[in-house]
Parts: structure tokens; C-alpha cells; sequence
């Protein structure tokens, strides 16, 4: 069906080496138009650098990129958008004080120069937002809306260009079920149109899902394309990771429990969590599933003390303690957080690894105030150990790091100072598959080593696989606590849904 | 013949880009030397060194605390105003005691300023150019107010002391190198320092892995002060007086050397030994002119190029390392 169509973009063997790795080696690619095309692969497969000069971002060390038949101009936005094509990246692209119309036209809509003429905005913006079927306020501030929303307004700038290509990247990592629902129907409306859309993803049942054809990068190769009919998720992740297959660790749970080492009841957090109540043991991983927005965010930053506005009852050990004020004093009770958004909460990515991974304690690595290199470089070694972060990146800066390594530090950074209780706030969203498994055998690890974990993730089938417990939040509320064979997917929807009915 | 080109250039980007973005400001410490040496022979002179050191000492030593303030994501505007004011209280207080005594009085003055600044900017989470910008306003005014607009001299001897020479060298010159050196060391080797970089390089999640941040913050302004403190009992002494609106460069002076020496203004990155570097700069160009008898007014619209023309190459570069990393 799809072969029928003309090809907008073409990638003729396009290789791209930047120093030190060569990240695309002679890449054939097309997108035809009105065509849904996947792209998945492992974090630094080449994904995003493909991207990259398809958009004409980068220039091609070799080959060509051709739009209807006639090579980019490279290096040029401008060109780009001439040519139609419209990129839509992991990070939003907003400016948060100005209005969502405003956000849409920002490049000045028609008339860049001219009067603006806010009635014809204003039409404009319902006409992209029936285009889509979507329901938005043109005068809200873009700032106060979901991300989800947000994006929707993203969405509406590149069709308002007259695009005929976008590419997004990750579009729905940072969505919940709902909004996923709603982009799948958005993209489906662009498809209908004509428009070709590339689709990066690392979840594979969405690309299933979603796109007509599937494209698998590995190791800057583009290894195959397939349309829909012809793919399966083994057959993609099998050559994802190429013949290293990973077999998979199990993540079973060790069935004795410890003593109870926190006990949190009646958490309030104002608009944000509602009489919350949980325990957790020691050598346990408790779930906090949930959909997006219903609070799990918030209760973990509460209980870490970063939240000055949250009350409750709090005990650790069986012993009663003021509920932590600040995260310094949570840090006191043995409490850590690892937050949901490594690169701006996380870590400071201008320093070295070994740098951020011995910050949250630093005694060990000073005699007198003096730090000694060799014994921070020894120290943050040992904490990445059972992470399988490479040593030889110790000194590297971290803003040169994967997001699959970035995560690894962040959670190295807690392996360093040995809290008794840590939390963790998505810890596996956006990297690849088997940074993934890592990440969840460590914290497993960690449990084992007799600490408490308490996991948030969207992915509920993460939840699943990963937790002891599971504590069900929705609207700001706990909806009970799942485990055992009760502990699935389907189960933890009933409680979502049952709560969101009935309020 | 391409793939020539090519490894070139990744050879440039790989290594030259690095190079530039870490001893580019060396080169131009070294190229500027060489300018003024190769036009006067009188330049690089062991007394003319040694007198450019107390020269400097004030605004460089000024300079040793702004780069703390810089680094941890901050500005301090108010180091002209309480450079001043530290000044004029030691030869207040030097009219009735001891000179030593007004030396400290005047450094503890510079430390309880630079503690309100810290407070303000980090409790009342005022906005620290907003913030230091006010306390200056009003310590310029406080400074008229107590000395009538009118300089005030100091006749004990005894106060003259940090002017003169030890062996050949200012006292004060002493003063900057040890500011500098010990500074530096704090700054790149101890756990402060650390949290220093950390608190400017992103605050919150030094806040989240459970670092003082306002504490940190708030020290850097405190030792500010004190550096303001110790650079007006330097200026006071030198001169054997003391003045409301002592030096209106000094301001400009300072953020100059510290921002030319590469210190980034975002935060989290820089070095004292950059700063170190951008006082020699400085120094060298406001010498070379004094020494070939150009026009001092064309050396602002010098100093002023040369800054923008840093900035310029510095943000040059991040670009191309931002490039590379992407």
C-alpha cells in the first residue's frame, strides 16, 4: 500500500563520524509520504544522529540527502523548514509565558513581518486544533498546560507551516495512558492527510502499533527495514541487540521480608496527595503505579523532604520522627531521592562522573578538607561496580554521557552514600532495553543488600516485573496495595479506573 | 582528498576546540606581553611587576571573591560600594585607635556586608544582580552621608604600613598572590569547593543530593566581603586616605578580570588561575598604555572590545563543543 506512494525524504548512504565514534556508516533510508515510519534501536545506535541529518542539522561526512529528488541544504533550519520538514524533540520547545497560540505562530504565521491580526490567529489555531480534533484554549498560558498539551501545541506549529514530514522523537516517554491514546489519534489524523511521519520510540508494542513500516538501527548500521506485517517485538529486539543477545537476569523477589523501615501515614501535599498511607520493609522494592498526574512525583519528593508543604505521620524503625523538612534532614534519616529528570535534577553535568557520583558524601574522599583524587576516583569506582558503568568514563564529563549512563550515575551517586531508604523516580524512561535491565537488577541489588526501594514508574509492566508491593495512587489517593499474583497490569488499571469513576 | 579535510577538521573539533576553550585566554596573556614588551623595555622590569602587584591588589583580590560568587551562579555589583565603605571606616576608625584595629574593624565591616548580601539573595530569594545592585545603592549613599562627600586622611604612620615594600615587594602585592594561591587551592581541592561548582552548575540537584546549598551560596557573597574588606584597608593605606566613590572602575575592573579569564557567568565553570591570568591581562594592557603614552580614554573602548571579543570566543566555543557532544 505504502510502496505505492512517492518518496519525500531520502538518505542515499549517509555516513557521519563524529571524533572518537562513527555514528552512522553508509545509511539508506526513505520516508514516503502519508507513511507511519518506525525507528528503534538501543541509545547510541544512531537514531537521533540520522535524525539529525534527515533534518539538516548535520552535514553528511558521505552520501546525500535527498527531499523530493533534490539534495538539503545542510545546516540550514531555514532550508528545512522550507523543505517542509518539522522536527519535534524529546524536549519541548516552549516558551512558557506566552500564550498557546502565541507558542504555535511563533515564527509569525503567515504574515512574519506584518500586523498581527489576532482574530485571524485565533481562527487559525481552532482550524489546527479541529485538524486534530483537539479542544485548546488559544489565549492559556502555555506554561500551565500539560506536557502533554504542550506537545499538542508542538504538533499544531508544524502543521501550521504546511509541513508534509515530521519527525518525532520519543513523543510519548513523557505521556501517560491517556495522552498516549490521544497522540496515537493525532498521528493517525496526520497520516490520513498525507503527512510522513518518522517515529522514534524504544516501546516496541507502540511502534507496532503505530507505524507501517519499522526501521532497526544498531551500531550506526541500519540493519533492516520492515513493514508492519512482517515484524514482531522478538524479531525487533533481536536485531536491536544483534547477536549479544541479553538473556535476562530473572528479577524474582526474595520472598523473606524484612522489618518495617518506614511507615508513612496520612501524607498530605496540598493539590497533590490526599491522606497518602504505605509501608515499606527493609530488602523490599514497593511500587507507586499509577497514570501520570496522579501524584506518585509528589508523594516520593514529600517523603524525601523536598516538599516544605507536606504533612504527615512518619516512622522509621518503629520509631516516630517529624516529618523531614528539608532534604538535608531526610538525608539525616537515611531517606535518598533519586529524582525523575536526571539532567536537570540529577546531576551536574559540566563535572566528571567520579565527580557527581561522590557528591552526596564527601567525607571519605577529603583528609582536612582536601579532597585526594585517588581516593574520590577509588570511591566512585566501587559505586559504580555494581552498575557496570565503565571505569574509564569515571573522568569523562557527564553531559558527554548516554542517557542510559547519565541514569547509571544518578543511581551510583545513592550507591556511594548507602541510605536505608532510596527512592526512585523513572529511572528507566527514556534508555534503551538493556541499560533498562541493569538499572532494575540494581536496585533489586540494593533491596537485597537490605535497603528499601520504592519505585515510580509509568510503565506499569516495570512495576510489575520489578516490585515486591505496589501501592496504587490515583487522584492524589492510595487505592490500595497490590502483591502477589494480585500484582499485575490489568489489576492495578481496575483500582486506577475504579477510583477515577467514581470521582 | 576529502577524507583529509575531514580528519582535519575532527582533529580541530577533537583537540583545538578544548585547547581554545581552556588556555585560549594563556595565548592571549602571552600575546599581549609580548605587544607591550616588544614596544617598551621598561615592561618587564622586576619593579615594574612588582609595582603593578600592589597596583592590582585591590581589584584582584576583589576579583578572587567574585569568582566564588560567579562560579555559584551569582553576581555581586555591590563590591564597588563596599570596597569604598570599607575604606572610609578604617580611616574613620584609624582617627581615634590603633591602625591595626581599623584594619579589622574595616574587614569585619566587609563581612557583615557581604553576610546581608548572601542573606538577602538566599532567604528573601532576591535575584542577586537585583539584590547587590540595592546594598550597593546603599552603601554608596551611606559612605556620602558619614564622610560629607569629603575625603578623609589618616596621619598615623602605622596605617601607611600595607602600602609600602617588603624586599622589594608591596605588601599588598604579597597579599594578592596569597589571596590567589590559597583561593585557588580552596576552590579546586577541598569539599567546599566542590559544592562550590556543584551549587552553580545546577542547583537543584545539588540541593536534592542533600548539599547546603543557601549556606554555600551565602558564603560565597560573605567572602566577597571580606575580600572587599581587605582590598579597601589595601586602597586606604596606599593612599593614607580614604574617599566615598573611591574607585568607580573598580566595579567594571573586577567582573572584567574574572569573565576574561574564561569564568563562565552562567555558572559552575571557571578557575581561580583564570582569574589569576585575566588580572595579568588587565594589568599589562593599563600598563602598556600608561608606558607608550597613549590616550588613556581609548583604553576603556579597548578594555571594553576586548571583553565582548572574549565572551564572544568563549561562547564560540561552547557552541562547537556543544556541536560535538550533540
Amino acid at each position: 500500500m505504502t510502496a505505492a506512494r512517492p518518496v519525500v525524504i531520502e538518505a542515499r548512504k549517509v555516513s557521519k563520524r563524529f571524533p572518537g565514534v562513527q555514528a552512522l556508516t553508509d545509511v539508506d533510508f526513505e520516508l514516503r509520504q502519508g507513511e507511519v515510519h518506525g525507528l528503534v534501536g538501543q541509545n547510541g545506535a544512531g537514531k537521533s544522529t540520522l535524525m539529525k541529518l534527515v533534518s539538516g542539522v548535520h552535514t553528511p561526512d558521505a552520501g546525500e540527502v535527498l527531499v523530493d529528488g533534490e539534495e538539503l541544504r545542510y545546516g540550514s533550519p531555514r532550508a528545512s523548514r522550507e523543505a517542509g520538514i518539522a522536527v519535534i524533540y524529546q524536549e519541548l520547545t516552549i516558551a512558557p509565558e506566552m500564550s498557546a497560540a502565541d507558542n504555535v505562530f511563533l515564527s509569525g504565521g503567515d504574515r512574519p513581518a506584518g500586523w498581527r491580526s489576532l482574530s485571524r490567529l485565533r481562527r487559525r489555531f481552532d482550524e489546527l486544533g479541529g485538524l486534530l480534533g483537539l479542544d485548546l484554549d488559544a489565549s492559556e498560558r502555555a506554561g500551565s498546560l500539560s506536557v502533554a498539551r504542550q506537545q499538542q501545541l508542538e504538533i499544531m506549529r508544524a502543521l501550521d507551516g504546511r509541513r508534509r514530514v515530521i519527525l518525532m522523537d520519543e513523543p510519548t516517554a513523557a505521556l501517560g495512558r491517556h495522552e498516549r491514546e490521544a497522540l496515537y489519534r493525532i498521528i493517525g489524523a496526520l497520516r490520513e492527510s498525507g503527512i510522513g511521519i518518522v517515529y522514534i520510540s524504544h516501546d516496541l508494542d507502540e511502534v507496532l502499533q503505530l507505524c507501517d513500516r519499522v526501521s532497526v538501527m544498531r551500531d550506526g548500521l541500519l540493519v533492516e527495514t520492515r513493514p508492519r506485517e512482517e515484524a514482531s517485538k522478538d524479531a525487533l529486539v533481536k536485531a536491536m541487540v544483534g547477536s549479544a543477545l541479553a538473556t535476562r537476569p530473572p528479577l524474582v523477589a526474595d520472598a523473606s521480608k524484612g522489618e518495617e523501615v518506614l511507615r508513612v501515614d496520612d501524607l498530605n501535599v496540598p493539590g497533590a496527595a490526599h491522606d497518602v498511607s504505605f509501608s515499606l520493609h527493609r530488602g523490599e522494592i514497593l511500587g507507586l503505579a499509577g497514570l501520570v498526574g496522579a501524584g506518585r512525583t509528589e508523594i516520593l519528593r514529600a517523603v524525601a523532604g523536598a516538599d516544605p508543604r507536606a504533612t504527615g505521620q512518619m516512622r522509621i524503625d518503629g520509631q516516630e520522627v517529624p516529618w523531614p523538612r528539608s532534604v538535608r534532614a531526610a538525608l539525616r534519616r537515611g531517606i535518598a531521592l533519586a529524582p525523575e529528570d536526571r539532567k536537570s535534577q540529577g546531576l551536574v553535568l559540566n563535572r566528571t562522573a567520579a565527580e557527581n557520583v561522590v557528591m552526596s558524601d564527601m567525607r571519605d574522599v577529603a583528609r582536612g578538607g582536601l579532597i585526594s583524587r585517588r581516593r574520590r576516583r577509588a570511591a566512585a569506582a566501587a559505586a559504580c561496580g555494581p552498575l557496570a558503568f565503565d571505569t574509564a568514563r569515571l573522568d569523562v564529563q557527564v553531559s558527554t554521557l548516554s542517557g542510559g549512563n547519565q541514569q547509571k550515575l544518578a543511581l551510583a551517586k545513592w550507591v556511594h552514600r548507602r541510605p536505608r531508604i532510596l527512592l526512585v523516580d523513572e529511572p528507566t524512561r527514556g534508555i534503551d532495553v538493556g541499560a533498562k535491565v541493569e538499572v532494575l537488577r540494581v536496585l533489586r541489588h540494593l533491596a537485597d543488600d537490605g535497603l528499601g526501594v520504592i519505585l515510580v514508574s509509568s510503565e506499569l509492566e516495570e512495576v510489575v516485573e520489578a516490585a515486591d508491593r505496589a501501592l496504587v495512587v490515583a487522584g492524589g489517593r492510595g487505592a490500595g496495595v497490590l502483591e502477589g499474583a494480585d500484582l499485575s497490569v490489568d489489576r492495578i488499571l481496575q483500582r486506577v479506573f475504579a477510583v477515577e469513576e467514581a470521582a | 582528498m576529502s577524507a583529509q579535510a575531514t580528519s582535519v577538521r575532527g582533529l580541530f573539533s577533537r583537540y583545538g576546540v578544548r585547547l581554545l576553550r581552556t588556555y585560549g585566554v594563556v595565548l592571549a596573556l602571552v600575546l599581549v606581553v609580548i605587544l607591550v614588551a616588544s614596544q617598551s623595555s621598561a615592561f618587564l622590569t622586576w619593579t615594574n611587576i612588582t609595582n603593578l602587584s600592589g597596583q592590582w591588589a585591590a581589584a584582584g583580590i576583589i576579583a578572587v571573591g567574585m569568582t566564588y560568587v560567579i562560579i555559584c551562579g551569582g553576581l555581586d555589583l555591590s563590591v564597588g560600594a563596599s570596597f569604598s565603605f570599607c575604606a572610609i571606616t578604617a580611616a574613620q576608625v584609624a582617627q581615634t585607635t590603633a591602625p591595626e584595629v581599623a584594619f579589622l574593624a574595616a574587614i569585619g565591616v566587609g563581612l557583615v556586608i557581604g553576610t546581608i548580601n548572601g542573606m538577602v539573595v538566599t532567604l528573601l530569594k532576591v535575584n542577586s544582580l537585583i539584590a547587590t545592585l540595592g546594598t550597593g545603592l546603599i552603601l554608596a549613599g551611606l559612605g556620602l552621608v558619614w564622610t560629607d562627600n569629603a575625603p578623609i586622611p589618616v596621619t598615623d604612620e602605622g596605617f601607611a604600613r600595607l602600602g609600602q615594600e617588603v624586599a622589594g615587594i608591596p605588601y599588598s602585592g604579597i597579599l594578592l598572590v596569597l589571596f590567589l594561591v590559597v583561593g585557588g587551592i580552596v576552590l579546586a581541592r577541598t569539599v567546599y569547593g566542590q559544592w562550590v561548582y556543584a551549587t552553580g552548575g545546577n542547583l537543584e540537584a545539588a540541593s536534592l543530593t542533600g548539599l547546603p546549598t543557601r549556606l554555600v551560596t551565602a558564603s560565597t557573597y560573605a567572602f566577597t566581603g571580606v575580600c572587599a574588606g581587605v582590598a579597601g584597608v589595601i586602597a586606604a593605606s596606599q593612599l593614607g586616605a580614604a574617599q566615598a566613590d573611591f574607585d568607580p572602575d573598580l566595579l567594571f575592573d573586577v567582573i572584567t578580570i574574572v569573565v576574561l579569564g574564561g569564568t563562565s557567568l552562567t555558572g559552575g565553570f571557571g578557575a581561580m588561575w583564570r582569574t589569576a591570568v585575566g588580572i595579568a591581562i588587565i594589568a599589562t594592557l593599563d600598563n602598556g598604555f600608561n608606558l607608550l603614552n597613549l590616550d588613556p580614554n581609548f583604553q576603556d573602548i579597548f578594555k571594553g572590545a576586548i571583553l565582548i571579543g572574549a565572551l564572544a570566543l568563549d561562547s564560540y566555543a561552547q557552541r562547537l563543543a556543544r556541536a560535538r557532544e550533540g
